[in-house]
């Protein structure tokens, strides 16, 4: 028996296993995908990009989801829509391929309600714990995943306890000096953006060797902070961690109220199932996939599902808001810059902006608003090659495309801006279980109901306008943004709400189930609120407080 | 509004489905796709002739890469059924003569076809899957000698990959 079994080994459940591990306690990761090396990991756009090399494929492993179609509500499988919900099945989760664009929580995000007051149609509840208490462990994070960057005191920058960043900002391009002035003369304040990605060798990791191509991509030196690069690997190497791949976990088994004592666990291989038995159990299999596990373990004590006496798991879904918009810059136009600098490849943007965090304006009003992140558009080289080979709707061929390719790539590099708001969470947006639709485990898949609030896309436009007037001021060209109800199938978070009333929430303070005294969801489903930038930072933080607290709890058995 | 692709592909042909659909081996698919390889060849061609900026379909093999990036079970069934189907159905249009076509026929044909929804759904998707092989890793068989990455000025990054995720 494992003193604690973690279900998934991305960012949360790679920060709970190193923590127990380093602490000596016996720890089982259950991962559904495989392990690739740091040495596997290559810039095959077609693996990577194109195919469904990290997640499973759509016609095997799917979700329903939940449109408004004519007033009714109408399930379709991913299969048959080719929208899929899955993010990096492999050891260290979606964190391998991430872009890294790490912000802390500002303090105003755990209060919310109590800052701003309710909004009609959408259920923002404050969270239990303020910043002050996560803030040691986002010191912790930025550590141990190694987080670069330079902090720039403003009014919507949450404090730290450290002065600085310990990694300096990874290297950038020359375009940060048009940003900057473009910023400058509209009174705008850009800041450096802090980013997973280490500018110094740590730890046996090698500094970014800046490839040109990170999110979407596994990190082949190490640069990355992934879990399985930052957190796994170290746990590993104490030797109290068994890593358990292509081990996926259809559901956890109850003999009595309070209490899991095994996961039932498939070989995606073999096809053989078994039993992992231990102490404590600890879910991290991404916010609708962890929602549906819980779902999917219902029994005679829980059969609305496990640890779901509240009647809220897999409420309260929430993705991140916003959109993105673009322009490009032109070589027969560019300002202050050279085009040879501009071209230059592999340099990061580096730059955010955090003045709408809050709105609070004469004219505009005052409300909650969101975070920009600025960055070229992604570089891959179909996806470039292939966009946009339209005029009037007819597809472009023969000698004009090749012109017309050639003058994008050559003659021009688009920058791109992407916008961070609040996703409200509200009564159309969550997961449950499919009534006839099954894995090919026999497991009935998660059906998600995924619609937005109408204030998120009032915020994203907001914002948007903003940007659009920088990247013109830049002197870009074809100038757009677009900004969408769609989810954001990357960032998805909540379902398993915390709180201190076991009647409105699944989790307690410590993500431990109000109901089951030895289970734990450390990923992003208890989240009741997401604010407005990418959740990763905030994710590693709290699973390394949960798991201080799982210590607690193992320190007090042994008593 | 995702929710229509599947009955939009699958369903979309005026001809119905292929016999293969619901065949699980590669030889139904390669059976297939034997039918209809002069027409997509024809299509490509038309698209990535020789001389122009973009190297040729000829030159890139864009055919055989098609056939080899279908033929992985991980490939989506139904943009493979998709491919087939749409190459039948030009071929219907034109009366099996459309790979004989000189290239200003074709290009009537083609455009013509494109006014359907199907047609310049399927169109765009011959493009794209042609694209993918033309700047994808050498290690595909097409992009031969980096031609396609020499015409952009721009080229994969490193670490390039050492095996095809076809093999496994």
């Amino acid at each position: 028996m494992y003193d604690v079994v973690i279900i998934g080994s991305g960012a949360s459940g790679g920060a709970v296993a190193y923590t127990l591990c380093k602490a000596g306690y016996k720890v089982a990761v259950l991962e559904k995908g495989r392990l690739m090396r740091r040495e596997a990991f290559s810039k095959d756009e077609l693996a990577y990009c194109r195919r469904d090399l990290v997640t499973p494929n759509l016609f095997d492993e799917y979700h329903t989801i939940e449109e408004k179609v004519e007033g009714k509500w109408v399930a379709t499988p991913t299969h048959e829509s080719g929208w899929s919900f899955w993010n990096g099945n492999i050891v260290g989760g979606s964190s391998n391929l991430m872009s890294g664009m790490f912000h802390r929580l500002h303090p105003d995000d755990f209060r919310l309600k109590s800052k701003y007051g309710a909004i009609k149609g959408a259920n923002i509840e404050d969270w239990p714990i303020s910043y002050d208490d996560l803030e040691p462990y986002y010191t912790l994070a930025e550590e141990l995943v190694g987080i670069s960057g330079h902090h720039i005191p403003h009014r919507y920058e949450p404090k730290r306890s450290t002065p600085n960043f310990s990694q300096p900002p990874t290297k950038e391009n020359a375009v940060v000096k048009l940003l900057d002035k473009s910023c400058e003369n509209l009174g705008f304040t850009p800041l450096v953006t802090p980013r997973a990605v280490l500018s110094k060798d740590s730890n046996g990791r090698k500094a970014c060797y800046y490839s040109n191509l990170c999110g979407s991509y596994g990190c082949s030196s190490g640069a990355k902070g992934s879990a399985r690069e930052s957190l796994i690997n170290p746990a590993l190497a104490t030797g109290n961690l068994t890593l358990l791949t292509n081990s996926h976990v259809k559901r956890l088994q109850s003999d009595s109220q309070d209490k899991v004592h095994a996961a039932l666990v498939v070989d995606t291989i073999t096809g053989k199932e078994r039993y992992i038995k231990g102490k404590i159990f600890v879910v991290a299999a991404q916010s609708h996939e962890s929602a549906r596990l819980l779902l999917n373990s219902s029994n005679q004590y829980h059969p609305k599902g496990l640890g779901n006496s509240s009647g809220e798991l897999g409420k309260n879904l929430i993705f991140s808001g916003g959109g993105a918009g673009q322009g490009e810059l032109q070589k027969e136009n560019l300002k202050q810059i050279k085009f040879e600098d501009l071209m230059t490849t592999g340099l990061f943007v580096n730059r955010s902006i955090l003045d709408w965090y809050f709105i609070d304006h004469w004219w505009d009003g005052k409300f909650k608003g969101g975070s920009v992140e600025f960055m070229f558009e992604h570089q891959n080289l179909i996806s470039r090659a292939r966009k946009d080979n339209e005029v009037k709707g007819k597809l472009v061929w023969g000698k004009a495309l090749g012109e017309r390719v050639e003058k994008r790539f050559q003659e021009q590099k688009s920058i791109r801006f992407e916008i961070f708001n609040d996703w409200l969470p509200n009564d159309d947006c969550f997961v449950s279980l499919d009534p006839t639709h099954k894995d090919k485990y026999g497991m009935p898949v998660g059906k998600l109901r995924v619609e937005g609030h109408p204030q998120d896309i009032k915020v994203g436009k907001y914002i948007a306008k903003k940007c659009e007037k920088i990247l013109v001021e830049m002197g870009a060209k074809e100038v757009y943004s677009s900004i969408s109800s769609s989810p954001s199938t990357n960032l998805v978070a909540g379902g398993c709400r915390f709180g201190n009333n076991p009647k409105h929430s699944v989790l307690n303070k410590y993500c431990q189930s109000h109901d089951v005294k030895n289970l734990f969801v450390a990923d992003a489903s208890f989240m009741p609120t997401g604010g407005s930038v990418a959740y990763t930072w905030t994710i590693y933080a709290n699973a390394f407080r949960v798991a201080d607290h799982i210590i607690e709890q193992l320190n007090i058995t042994k008593i | 509004m995702k929710i229509k692709r599947r009955a939009f592909l699958v369903l979309g042909s005026l001809l119905g489905l292929s016999p293969y659909l619901n065949a699980q081996v590669i030889n139904g698919f390669q059976k297939e796709f034997k039918e209809v390889e002069k027409t997509l060849y024809a299509v490509q061609d038309h698209m990535f002739p020789e001389g122009c900026p973009l190297p040729s379909a000829q030159a890139m093999y864009m055919t055989q890469f098609l056939y080899d990036t279908m033929q992985h079970h991980s490939f989506d069934k139904d943009i493979k059924a998709f491919v087939i189907e749409g190459a039948k159905e030009l071929q219907k249009r034109e009366k099996g003569k459309f790979n004989t076509m000189s290239s200003k026929e074709k290009e009537k044909a083609l455009r013509a076809y494109e006014e359907t929804r199907y047609g310049s759904s399927w169109l765009s998707r011959i493009m794209t899957l042609s694209m993918e092989g033309m700047f994808s890793d050498p290690i595909y068989g097409s992009n031969t000698k980096e031609a396609g990455w020499k015409a952009l000025g721009s080229y994969g990054s490193f670490p390039r990959p050492k095996t095809k995720y076809l093999e496994s």
